[in-house]
């Protein structure tokens, strides 16, 4: 029982988190077009369902405060929509703030944060006064059209708005009768809508109710377009669909009624077919026509058009990302098996007398291969979001930060269906924010500081991801003021982080990655005065557990660009396989350079840490069997290699005996018990059951560099 | 003598020359030794990690966890999948799997009177079926479990 609530509460959750992405990404749309033209009706609709939607499931599962949210919220939208109220910039501030509110409601609800939410109530103030400020809709002006008494009774209040509106553009109203098969109404009236919807709005549409077979409806459609009768026929028209204007009363008209159902004695030729033709048949409700049996079969009509309005079309599926990872073992034990079934192929293979059923055993094998591949890559790619997803956010939070920090900032984003896995995708979405929080906060200037500089006023941040080969890029660059070297350097010498000589030594590359050095980076003044870097250590060890590194390019006065490089999937990657005193490593490829033969004489060793020069540069070791003190009966190994990792511009060789091979593995995490332990990054399973241990790079790389000196523990147990 | 109570099947096996016991419920499955992978870094009584089916579980030295005095691996060696923290799978390497006993409640001393110090919080009782002598652990504090006494659920 308690499962099933469980259950029900993630899918809750989910549903919810979807929801509010899609609703911040509808109101980012709407922002963008505020203020060009009239705004879309149909994404205020979208806004105002999906508020909707999120007041059903908080009612669901007694989330109160979230429904008192949605409430308030779904009020002021139906004013939106109705055009009770305007769509000012502070209207739109206050949606922008619900959706960060909702976020904070999920948060506790989840038991993920803890926050009074001691503001919503004032939030909520603050919308209710908005929906009071509501004007009353103007009296109807313009012309006046000839439509049925039936049709404007069954108009819903919002139906009418949009009539009202449509009219007041000056758009031509058109009537559409079209026949739909029952079985295939909803793909086709979806179709329809799609192709109506550059040329003008559908307002409403009933069931005729007459002349209906069995297996098809009719509808009757009102809609209102700016493009001529000719036009809509030749777009819309077919066998199944007949199109008239509804004809226009002509101004003279005295009585200030927005349509009349009989034409006056000034109006135009009666059209033959529509408007005023038929007004006995148009049913006042869908209800209507159930009570016409015969007509149509029992109910058809009212039930297709309620499946219109019901059945989503979408269709796709939630899984819980914790099943892809049980897949995703399995898969893992059956390449196992795989290299088992081949190893037992070979040998069935070098035996003569057995070779047809090892060249049979083969065949099947590679077959097996194959699928098998076919099958990881499919669980991998289901594995997959794109990255637009976490690009909206950001453009929220680029919004709300530039408005806060008072200036004007454009967000370009590009690659926004680059996909990557899911989980990076999560652990992404704080770094990513924070290089866009810096990048307004410090390295944007003021608006009067970029015009004296001859930059353009509005401020760019562009957003960029690309994939490059097994890796995602994203670049975060900005065209602020850069990085100033010289103050970043004589600040890190302040602080003891660098010593004096060591300064000449430093390449312009490496002084730049000094803001990833915590002692340094983490001061706000100094984030001041580099003009980026607050916290950015933060931003380099979240982005290192994801296997990824981030590199740093800025130019005095020009801007500033991180290039962040990920694998794009945490599941599976390449590695290296070494040896080292008989125990088998795995390096993930993703942090190796290079892997060198070990030349004793370039060996020299500074206060006790052993380096090697290599092409010319200062490459620190590190003895691997030193380091977790392995030993081993056999003889000192006579060609030992070097491994290469980096992370960001930090380099450190790995000495190993011996190299193996590359191999795709897949890591598992170590469990709790051994969480403490640091310099790997989990295990990984190489066939024949033995597992290897997985070196994690960037860790082995700070705890060298930084003297991580809580690197061995003691017992993980009580 | 009378026996009374419920009784509970416990699966005994051999740590060094001693015989000891947990309630069968608690171990999940039992396996031969498989190859480990040691760990470097690791606490003193991790032995190393395995797989299991696909699963990384730890493994712990039952002996060394209790500050038993160490010895070699032997042949008979087997892992006991128990159920640690943190929904954990801990494999627990023990030198012998013996036997199950049915216990009756009033088989079993209650072992505060018998031991003191520290492995006096893990062995929570003794038993003497047939003859044998087992020391009954209570897997909890063992595992750094805080689950309420699984002992006479079975």
């Amino acid at each position: 029982m308690a499962d099933m609530g469980d259950k029900a509460r993630e899918e809750f959750f989910s549903e919810a988190h979807e929801i509010i992405e899609g609703l911040s990404r509808d109101l980012l749309q709407l922002d963008s077009t505020r203020g060009k033209g009239p705004v879309d009706p149909e994404l205020v609709n979208n806004i105002f369902r999906a508020v909707h939607t999120l007041k059903g499931l908080a009612g669901l599962f007694g989330a109160t405060r979230m429904s008192a949210l949605s409430h308030e919220l779904e009020n002021v939208l139906d004013d939106l929509r109705l055009g009770k109220i305007e769509l000012t910039q502070s209207a739109l501030d206050l949606l922008f703030r619900g959706v960060t509110i909702y976020g904070r409601i999920l948060a506790v609800e989840k038991g993920t944060r803890t926050d009074a939410l001691t503001d919503i109530d004032q939030f909520l103030r603050e919308l209710a006064e908005l929906s009071e400020a509501q004007s009353d809709e103007a009296p109807i002006s313009g012309a006046f059209y000839e439509l049925d008494p039936g049709l404007l009774a069954v108009l819903t209040e919002y139906e009418e708005h949009r009539l009202r509106t449509n009219i007041e553009q000056g758009q031509s109203l058109f009537r559409l009768r079209v026949r739909f098969e029952l079985a295939t109404i909803d793909g086709a009236l979806s179709s329809l809508k799609t192709k109506a919807k550059p040329h003008g709005e559908i307002i409403t549409y009933l069931p005729t109710g007459e002349g209906a077979e069995a297996d098809s409806i009719e509808l009757d459609i009102l809609m209102a377009s700016k493009a001529s009768l000719e036009v809509l026929r030749s777009l819309l028209g077919g066998e199944q669909t007949q199109i008239e204007e509804v004809p226009r009363r002509s101004r003279a008209a005295k009585d200030p009624v927005l349509v009349q159902s009989r034409p006056g004695s000034h109006g135009p030729p009666e059209p033959t077919g529509f408007g005023s033709v038929h007004p006995p048949t148009l049913p006042p409700r869908p209800k209507a026509v159930a009570q016409r049996p015969g007509a149509l079969p029992k109910g058809a009509a009212s039930s297709a058009v309620a499946e219109v309005s019901l059945r989503s079309v979408t269709q796709t599926v939630r899984v819980d990302i914790r099943k892809l990872d049980l897949l995703m073992n399995i898969v893992g034990e059956l390449s196992i098996v795989r290299n088992a079934i081949g190893r037992l192929t070979e040998s069935v293979r070098k035996s003569p007398e057995l070779r047809e059923i090892g060249m049979e055993l083969y065949r099947l094998h590679r077959g097996f291969e194959r699928q098998l591949a076919d099958l990881q890559s499919g669980i991998l790619e289901v594995r997959m979001v794109p990255l637009g997803q976490l690009f909206d956010k950001l453009a929220r939070v680029v919004r709300q930060i530039s408005r806060e920090a008072d200036k004007d900032v454009n967000l370009v984003i590009t690659g926004a269906e680059t996909e990557v896995d899911k989980l990076i995708v999560e652990e992404l979405s704080d770094p990513l924010m924070h290089m866009i929080r810096n990048a307004i906060d410090h390295a944007i200037e003021a608006r009067i500081e970029r015009e004296r500089v001859g930059k353009p006023a509005v401020g760019t941040i562009a957003l960029n991801a690309f994939q490059k080969a097994s890796h995602v890029v994203i670049e975060v660059e900005d065209d602020g003021k850069g990085i100033d070297e010289t103050k970043l350097v004589s600040a890190a010498v302040k602080r003891g982080l660098l010593a004096q000589e060591e300064v000449t030594e430093l390449v312009h590359r490496e002084v730049l990655n000094l803001v990833f050095i915590p002692g340094l980076s983490t001061k706000s003044d100094v984030g001041e005065l580099s003009g980026r870097g607050v916290g950015m250590d933060v931003v380099k060890t979240n982005i290192g557990k994801l296997g990824g590194i981030i590199d740093i390019y800025s130019e005095r006065g020009i801007g500033t660009k991180f290039t962040v490089t990920l694998p794009i999937t945490l599941a599976i990657i390449s590695a290296l396989i070494v040896q080292v005193e008989g125990r088998t490593f795995a390096v993930p490829l993703a942090s190796v350079q290079e892997a060198i033969w070990l030349d004793p004489a370039a060996l020299r060793r500074v206060e006790g840490q052993e380096m090697m020069t290599l092409r010319g540069a200062t490459l620190p070791l590190c003895r691997i069997n030193e380091l977790f003190s392995l030993t081993s009966p056999g003889k000192p190994k006579a060609r030992p290699y070097a491994v290469v990792v980096s992370v960001g511009a930090r380099r450190l060789g790995l000495v190993v005996d011996e190299l193996i091979g590359q191999q795709d593995i897949v890591i598992k995490p170590l469990g709790p018990s051994l969480k403490k332990v640091k310099g790997f990054a989990g295990a990984t399973e190489l066939g024949d059951q033995r597992v290897a241990l997985v070196l994690d790079a960037p860790a082995l790389i700070e705890e060298l560099f930084l003297g991580g000196a809580d690197a061995a523990v003691g017992s993980g147990f009580g | 003598m009378k026996l009374r109570g419920p009784r509970v099947e416990y699966l005994a096996f051999r740590l060094g020359a001693d015989t000891y016991a947990v309630p069968i419920g608690e171990i999940r499955e039992i396996l031969k030794l498989p190859p480990v992978t040691e760990v470097p870094r690791a606490p003193v009584d991790i032995v190393g990690v395995v797989s299991v089916r696909g699963l990384l579980v730890t493994v712990m030295s039952l002996r060394a966890r209790l500050r038993l005095t160490a010895g070699d691996p032997s042949r008979k060696g087997r892992i006991l999948l128990a159920m640690g923290a943190h929904e954990e799978v801990i494999g627990l390497y023990v030198d012998e799997v013996l036997q199950v006993y049915r216990l009756a409640e009033s088989e079993i001393e209650v072992a505060a009177t018998v031991l003191g110090g520290r492995l006096g919080d893990y062995i929570v009782g003794i038993g003497r079926p047939e003859g044998a002598l087992l020391r009954l652990l209570d897997l909890r504090p063992i595992l750094g479990r805080t689950d309420p006494a699984a002992r006479d659920a079975t």
